[in-house]
């Protein structure tokens, strides 16, 4: 039997949606930037993995491992909570106490903390979705690029990189998408400003659970949907022949 | 012919019997189940954590125990992080919340309080070295504490009027602010003095210290249930008058906080209840 003694009290969500659409806003913010940062490095993760260094392929392996095959939620908790234990721990080594002098290089606040981890779990990602858009570039397009006088890097830059993203283009809506989703782990490191965090705290402060949940899974759904449909107008007007 | 009739009259009756009185309610649910089951907080020593054993045990856990006692009832408890107490309620998984619940007039649109089990009052804990010494010593610093709790919105709105820098934090749960306290995420936060005390003693953090009181009014809290259940309500507000009147209430405090404190007073001076 499922029966729910409770009572819908929407005009309390709903007074509280200026402060839940600000939320998004911190939310949506995290998302672009890590989505930047997980592009840029992604690409240059994709470079290191087909390089002939093996230190270079060694380190991309091992961050396109870590950020792929472990939870986003204890990566994020890892940075937030992890690298400061680990820095205490080296620095006690060498008999060095900072809080003694007072500096607090522990620090990270769980906003950076946030951005920093879904990044890192965007680039790991997004490494492999380049890898794969990398090769669908089929070699004689350098080739003709530098019989033509391009130079290697302009050979890349202009020639390859280019279709190389269209072909992952609808890869990279999901990961931003994926993105905007995984801010929600940014509760567990206390962050209660982004939508999940402030949607947490009005459920605790006045118990209207499912009003303020529902609410802010609408919100979520339909950021989402608007990132989708902007991708898709924005693919149809950059890859028209 | 009168055999259909008698038949229908029959079955009738019958279904009558069989089906369930209609205005049993929770407190009749409970009896006849024979459970009672509690939402308890594990993670807020002394009021509920775990033993070796990882037993759950605490003042939360007995006065489950004495509450399911006097309902000659067993007693479950349902482990239950602060912000899952009400939907904790509201899906049935639990019958009643003795988690340590501020009744405060927003939360009691949602759900039922008893009167008042406990109160608390509430410290600034900090580590060794930050130099906070007061509670003024808080502006600017970076703070933090568990989402939606009493102390978590009297320290923002401190916070907030302070306007001094720093910053505020919450976390799902009183561990997680001790561990970003111990690791210098946040500086200091604002905690029951019994969980600051219990937190000290224990010294699984190095270098806490409880700088000083914070002031707040004091912190009552309620058990919780539905807030239709007012047959259980009722009883739930003798038990604890009982709780009091017999010294189970006393010997409970002295068992789980003890140090020689007095167990707080539960009335408020000069107003009906």
């Amino acid at each position: 039997m499922f029966d729910i003694n409770y009572t819908f009290h929407w005009n309390q969500a709903f007074r509280a949606l200026p402060d839940m659409l600000a939320g998004a806003w911190i939310t949506l913010q995290i998302a672009v930037l890590s989505m930047v940062i997980g592009i840029i490095v992604g690409v240059v993760l994709a470079l290191a993995k087909q390089s002939r260094f093996v230190a270079a392929r060694g380190f991309a392996t091992t961050w396109i491992e870590i950020a792929r095959n472990t939870p986003a939620l204890f990566q994020v908790y890892m940075i937030y909570f992890g690298i400061p234990a680990v820095l205490q721990l080296v620095a006690s080594w060498f008999d060095i106490d900072f809080r003694a002098m007072g500096i607090n290089i522990f620090y990270l606040d769980s906003y950076w903390a946030v951005l920093v981890g879904i990044a890192f779990n965007n680039a790991g990602y997004l490494a492999e979705t380049f890898r794969g858009g990398l090769r669908a570039v089929p070699d004689t397009q350098t080739r003709a690029a530098r019989s033509l006088g391009f130079g290697p890097f302009d050979a890349f830059r202009l020639i390859v990189l280019p279709q190389m993203f269209r072909a992952v283009f609808h890869p990279m809506t999901n990961q931003m998408v994926w993105a905007i989703l995984m801010t929600s782990v940014g509760i567990f490191v206390g962050l209660n400003i982004d939508l999940t965090g402030v949607t947490q705290e009005l459920n605790a402060r006045t118990f209207r659970t499912f009003e303020f949940f529902a609410l802010a899974a609408a919100i979520y759904y339909v950021i989402a949907k608007i990132v989708t449909s902007g991708a898709r107008l924005i693919a149809w007007r950059l890859f028209r022949y | 012919m009168k055999f259909p009739a008698l038949i229908a009259a029959g079955s009738v009756a019958m279904s009558l019997v069989a089906t369930t009185p209609v205005f049993a309610d929770k407190l009749d649910d409970i009896i006849s189940s024979g459970v009672l089951r509690c939402a308890v907080t594990l993670d807020f020593p002394p009021m509920g954590s775990r033993d070796d054993n990882n037993e759950p045990v605490g003042f939360d856990v007995d006065t489950c125990n004495d509450l399911a006692a006097a309902l000659g009832v067993d007693a479950e408890i349902v482990e239950t992080p602060f912000p899952d107490r009400i939907p904790a309620l509201v899906s049935g998984r639990a019958d009643v919340g003795v988690a340590s619940t501020s009744d405060t007039l927003e939360r009691a649109k949602t759900i039922g309080f008893s009167i008042p089990y406990f109160a608390f009052n509430n410290v600034v804990l900090t580590r060794e070295d930050t130099g906070i010494e007061s509670y003024e010593d808080l502006a600017g610093m970076n703070l933090g504490s568990v989402a939606g709790v009493f102390e978590a919105i009297a320290l923002e709105e401190d916070f907030n009027e302070w306007d001094a820098g720093g910053s505020f934090r919450t976390f799902q749960s009183q561990a997680d602010v001790f561990l970003a306290l111990n690791q210098g995420q946040i500086d200091a936060t604002v905690v029951t003095g019994t969980v600051a005390a219990a937190t000290v003693n224990e010294g699984n953090f190095d270098g806490f210290v409880i700088a000083d009181e914070a002031p707040y009014l004091v912190d009552y809290v309620g058990l919780i249930t539905l807030r239709e259940e007012y047959g259980l309500i009722n009883y739930l507000n003798l038990f604890v008058n009982q709780q009091i009147r017999t010294g189970r209430y006393d010997e409970l405090f002295e068992k789980w906080v003890g140090g020689g404190a007095e167990a707080p007073d539960l009335s408020v001076p000069g107003v009906y209840y």
